[in-house]
Order: C-alpha cells, then structure tokens, then sequence
C-alpha cells in the first residue's frame, strides 16, 4: 500500500474557523482565507475513508491521527486500524514553515519491525488508493496557481463565492479547479477538477460540517471521479482540537508503540 | 517445537483466552505452495500457515503473544510462539520482557547491525522477514530524550541461527577433500549467567537524518566449522576429517543512517566485528579456522520515478589482515535492487527484488505479484529464481521454483 500525506493534511482540508464575509474580495484573497485559517494548536480524530469502485465494491481504510502545531513545524502522525493485513501500520509527517524545505516522513511497518524514512510523495499523487491526491486534501499553497473569481451563488442555501484556479506550473495533473467557498466559514463546500485536457474529472461535495470546539470541521465528504465512476466516502469521528497532545506522541517511540 | 499431544489443549487454552475481556485478536491463515522448475517440478513446499497475535492492555502495562502453526504435507507439525511478552511504560522509559523479535538497522533484507534477533535459515532468505527473524528471550530497556532513545538488550540465553537439514534443498554440504563427519560436542552454548549476550544502542530520528550507533558483547549465531585431521594409523597419512562446529564469541561496534537529498533516501549501514572465525586451508591453522576482523557496510538509495518505486544497496564484506589461505574471499561485494508498482488503486502490486553476489555472478531474482482479492485476502504468484553455479544464490541453482501464497489476515 502507498501511503502518503499526513493528517494535518486531511485537517486542514476538513477544519475552518469563522471569518466574517469581507466585500471586494479577490479570488486570490478567498483562497488564502480558506488556506490560513487558524486550525488549533491540536487535533485528534478518526477518519473513515470508503473506497468505492465502479460496481459498487466498497474497500475501507481506518486511521487514528493525530497532529500538532509546533510553530515552525506541524507534526503529525497516523495509526492504521484497517483492512487487517495493515493494522499497526504508522505513517509519521513533519511539515516546515521555511520555504522550499521538504516535508520529512517516516512509515513503520510491523511486518518489518523497523521505522523507515521514506521520501515525500508527490502531491499528485492519489492517498492510499483513494481519489484525493494530497494536494486535494488541502496542501496546494495558493502563490501555486491564478485565482478568479467567477461569481457568488448560493449552494444548498449557503451563499458562495466561485473561485476558478488555473495552475501556473504546465503539465499540473489538472487544468483547472473550480471551488464554491463559504462566505461565513471559509470552506470549500465543493470542488470540481478538470484534467491536462480540459475534461471534468473530478467532484468533491461535502455532506456534513458541524462547528467543533469553535472550529466548523466537515465530518462527511465524497469525491467522485467522474471518468472512472470511482468515489471515495471520507468521514471523520471523534475529532477534538487543542486538547494539548503530548510532544512526545510525535516520535519513533509512538510508532512503534501505537495506540 | 510442540508436539502433537499439545495441540489440542493449546487451542483450548486459545479459545479460553480469546474470550477474555479486552483481548485484541488479529493474525493471518496462509496457503503456500511451491513447486521447484527443475526436474520433474516437484513440490518444494506444501505449507498451511496460522500465525495469531493475543493482545492485551491494562494502563501502562501491555503484552502480546504471537503462537504459529505451521502445517506441512510431508514434516511433523510445527507449533511455537514468535513472541511472547509484556511491555511496562513508564513516562521516559520502557521494559520488555520475553520473546521478542528485535530488529536494528536501515538495511532491507541484509543483516550488518541487524544481528540481536538469529535467523531462520531452513529455507534460505525465502520465508517473509517476519518469519525469518527468530524471537529471543530478553530484556529490553528503552530510555528516551526527546527524539533520541537508548537501547540496552539483554539476552541470557544464546539461541543460534536455525539451519536447513542436511536433507534439505537447503542444506550446503561441506566441501572437503576427504570423507567427514561431525561432531557437535562444542556446539551448543552452555546456558549460564556468562554467557550472557549483551547489546547496546543510540539512536535519534531528526529531520536531517536518522541514525543509529550501536555495539554487542554476543556469540557468532552462526557457528565456525573446525575441523581435526584424522590420521590412519596403518598408512599413516590423514584419511578423514571430524568437523566441530563451534560458535565463539564476537564483538560487534556498527552504526547506520539514513536522510533525505532531493527526492532520494540515501541509507548506509557498517559494523566492525571482531573475533570471526573463518574457515582456512592453511595446514598450519588450528582446527582449520582463523580468527580474523571483518567490516560489513552498505550504501542503499531509494527513489521514486512516477509510481515506480526503485531501491538499490550495495553491501560489501572486507576480512581485513587476508590472508590467501581463508575460503572466503578478502573482498565479498553484493547488490540488491527493487522494483515495486501499484496499480487499481494499490490493490494490485508488482514487484521485483533481486540479490546480485558480483563476486560470483551469482544472483536470487525474486519477481511477484500480489493481488487483494477484497480487504485482508490477497493471492500471490511468485518465482525464486538462481542463477549461477557457485556463491551463496548461484549453489542453489537447482532451486528455482514458482509459486502461490493465499492469504486471509484478521
């Protein structure tokens, strides 16, 4: 199994705070808004992610992760609970403020028995089988690609701002992303990508949010690949923010260990 | 090993336990059948595999047993226990005690500081790694400091490497001029306090590199073959040879690392070891071994092209203070190289992983193809190819085999 990105990831694709709605904002703007929300010192949760193929053959992944902000670092680290043959499987990530500095990670594999540091994935590439590369779930810095915004509409009764993102970087694995961003909560209630050619690809909705501990948080989301009739359910349970993690959750110790 | 007279109130005792509070169940039952290419294809293994893990927690206090069973078509059933232990953690240390499979080192599939856990040897490099490291009785002490850890090991009984029967395809004969026989009264390691086994080590997970510094007080798991001459008393000239195995003790000091450069791991790995006993023609050695020093390293480099995911080791053995008369080469250089690829959404993947002896143009080629057939059931179709005539993957050319493992894991 590949494994790749972090849970700081997939938190801060899936967490948000309220920021009040500001007039004349630009693309750009909205989509840094979304990308700096304040997330917590902290969190913890248990994700759920349903692979479904195109005959409705269901596969199902479940971690336990955890993360923590250290101020120039975030750190974080999953544990693997299912399919059974990856149980006590742990994937840790280090992600740095400093430009250009590479995330460092680590995978510990009790087949092996040994922590082993494994080189960053490439952001293109798809999480765990699923259809959410990592760039997907919410690590692509915004200076990455021209934002436009096309228009404001409502979305299930939610008032949106529509922000089109072309990439900057030729032969990005889309062309483009279109983006109905909250006006109050600065999420991304949907998401559509369009492949090298310019085809729809992708869909990603999300179905459930709630505000947690102060920060609204999207507790169910699907991304349907609309080529290969792929989907993939990602729920998340139990999250809990700033419940002041130990430092020491984030070591060779802990992988090791588990939970 | 157990006997059968034991398996069935070890599976009653099973039972008993699993249906205790708490109790973490998982494991895996395996089918594996191999089939030799050469000759007329007969089966190199019929194997049904159970391998189950009992865990449990109680606060700051947590133990596992690990029993397996293995089940073969033409041997006597085979029932242990991989592991079996308790874990007490404290808030800047932890203890181990009991069987336990300890692995050290960066190395994949190559044993340089990774030497505190013996090996399987009865099917050569061929059973998976969690099966070819034997679990050890010991007590293992963890101290942390931040990213940094100390080990100290203790094993208070020496167990040695496992060996293939002399029957076996496995086994390697002896190769002497003249007609042999063994004697094993020096084998075995007397079980007492001073022949204890000690290990020790350093190490720390930073984000610009991870290492690891470590040094052994232990015995040689493998054992050094001496061998006494024996004169005919009529004719006077040596007409056998009595070959006394005998392990002694080694020290060992060795380190490894590994970091990141671009899109690269670069992993190294060394150890110096003192005291091995190498096998030698000189007329004048005692016992027809000489004890000599000897460095282990490898240099290994994993990268990623696409979703193709490459690794290559280089690993070299150098006798240092050689002498021509030693069997073993003064230089032994291998290579390793992987090639692994997912494809349906990482349920299908293809690998290949080959051991390249340069000393002998020698080499283990070992292609296979997993697939997961729904979550924790998976098929594999595997070769174990050998090619060459002589060095430690070219003697075993006869050995070339296809084979299928079926997996269900809970």
């Amino acid at each position: 199994m590949k494994l790749t990105k972090i849970i700081m990831t997939l938190l801060v694709f899936a967490i948000g705070i309220t920021i009040h709605a500001q007039e004349n904002l630009t693309g750009q703007k909205i989509i840094e808004n979304v990308y700096y929300r304040e997330t917590g010192e902290d969190a913890t949760s248990e994700l759920t992610m349903t692979l479904i193929n195109s005959r409705g053959d269901e596969r199902v992944r479940e971690i336990k992760q955890y993360s923590k902000d250290f101020g120039k670092e975030e750190k974080s680290i999953m544990f693997f609970q299912a399919p059974a043959d990856v149980r006590n499987t742990s994937f840790m990530n280090w992600s740095y403020d400093e430009e250009g500095k590479d995330d460092d990670q680590w995978i510990y594999l009790p087949a092996l028995k040994k922590v082993k540091r494994i080189s960053s994935d490439s952001k293109s590439d798809y999480f765990m089988g699923s259809d959410f590369t990592y760039d997907d779930l919410g690590d692509r810095h915004p200076s990455e690609d021209t934002h436009k915004l096309l228009r404001e509409e409502k979305l299930n009764g939610e008032d949106c701002y529509v922000v089109e993102s072309i990439p900057k970087e030729e032969n990005y694995m889309y062309s483009k992303t279109v983006v109905w961003v909250s006006k109050d909560k600065w999420i991304g209630l949907k998401k559509e990508f369009y492949d090298e050619d310019g085809d729809h690809l992708k869909n990603l909705t999300v179905e459930k949010y709630d505000k947690i501990d102060g920060f609204w948080t999207i507790l169910h989301s699907v991304m349907h690949n609309i080529q290969k009739d792929h989907r993939t359910i990602m729920n998340l349970k139990d999250v809990k923010l700033n419940t002041g993690i130990d430092d020491n959750m984030f070591t060779e110790r802990m992988m090791k260990r588990g939970i | 090993m157990i006997s059968k007279k034991l398996i069935v109130p070890l599976l009653l005792l099973l039972f008993t336990v699993s249906n205790a509070q708490d109790l973490f169940l998982s494991g895996y039952a395996r089918t594996y059948l191999g089939a030799l290419t050469t000759g007329e294809s007969e089966y190199s293994i019929i194997q049904n595999t159970f391998d189950l893990n009992l865990e449990h927690s109680r606060g700051d206090v947590y133990f596992k047993v690990n029993p397996f069973l293995y089940h073969y078509s033409d041997k006597d059933l085979e029932l242990g226990f991989r592991q079996a232990y308790m874990d007490l953690y404290f808030d800047s240390f932890d203890l181990r005690i009991g069987k336990q499979q300890i692995v050290w080192g960066k190395a994949d599939g190559v044993f340089i500081t990774d030497i505190v856990s013996p090996k399987d040897m009865r099917e050569f490099l061929l059973p998976e790694f969690s099966e070819i490291r034997v679990g050890v009785t010991s007590l293992k002490f963890n101290y942390y400091l931040g990213s940094s850890a100390f080990e100290l090991v203790w094993i208070p009984v020496f167990t040695p490497t496992q060996m293939p029967d002399q029957n076996s395809i496995w086994g390697v004969k002896p190769d002497y001029p003249l007609p042999y026989s063994f004697n094993y009264a020096n084998t075995d390691v007397k079980d007492k306090l001073s022949n204890s086994e000690v290990f020790a080590k350093y190490s720390l997970l930073s984000s610009a590199i991870d290492f690891e510094l470590m040094a052994a007080y232990s015995w040689d798991d493998d054992p050094a073959f001496h061998s006494e001459k024996i004169l005919n008393a009529a004719s006077g000239i040596v007409d056998s040879i009595i070959i006394k195995p005998e392990h002694h003790r080694l020290t060992t000091l060795g380190g490894s690392f590994s970091t990141t450069i671009g899109p690269a791991v670069l992993r190294g790995e060394g150890a110096f070891n003192n005291g091995k006993h190498f096998q030698s023609t000189n007329p004048l050695s005692a016992g027809g071994t000489e004890e000599k020093n000897y460095f282990h390293y490898l240099l290994g480099v994993d990268y990623n092209i696409g979703d193709l995911r490459l690794s290559s080791q280089f690993i070299q053995q150098a006798i240092m203070d050689y002498d021509d008369f030693l069997i073993n080469d003064e230089f032994e250089n291998t290579m390793t190289f992987l090639a692994s690829m997912d494809f349906l959404r990482e349920t299908l993947n293809v690998e290949l992983f080959t051991y390249i002896g340069l000393n002998d143009g020698d080499a283990l080629i070992r292609p296979k193809v997993t697939y997961d057939f729904i979550d924790g059931f998976e098929i594999m179709f595997g070769a174990n190819l050998f090619v060459g005539d002589e060095g430690q993957f070219g003697r075993f050319d006869k050995n070339d085999m296809v084979y299928t493992k079926i997996k269900y894991s809970f």
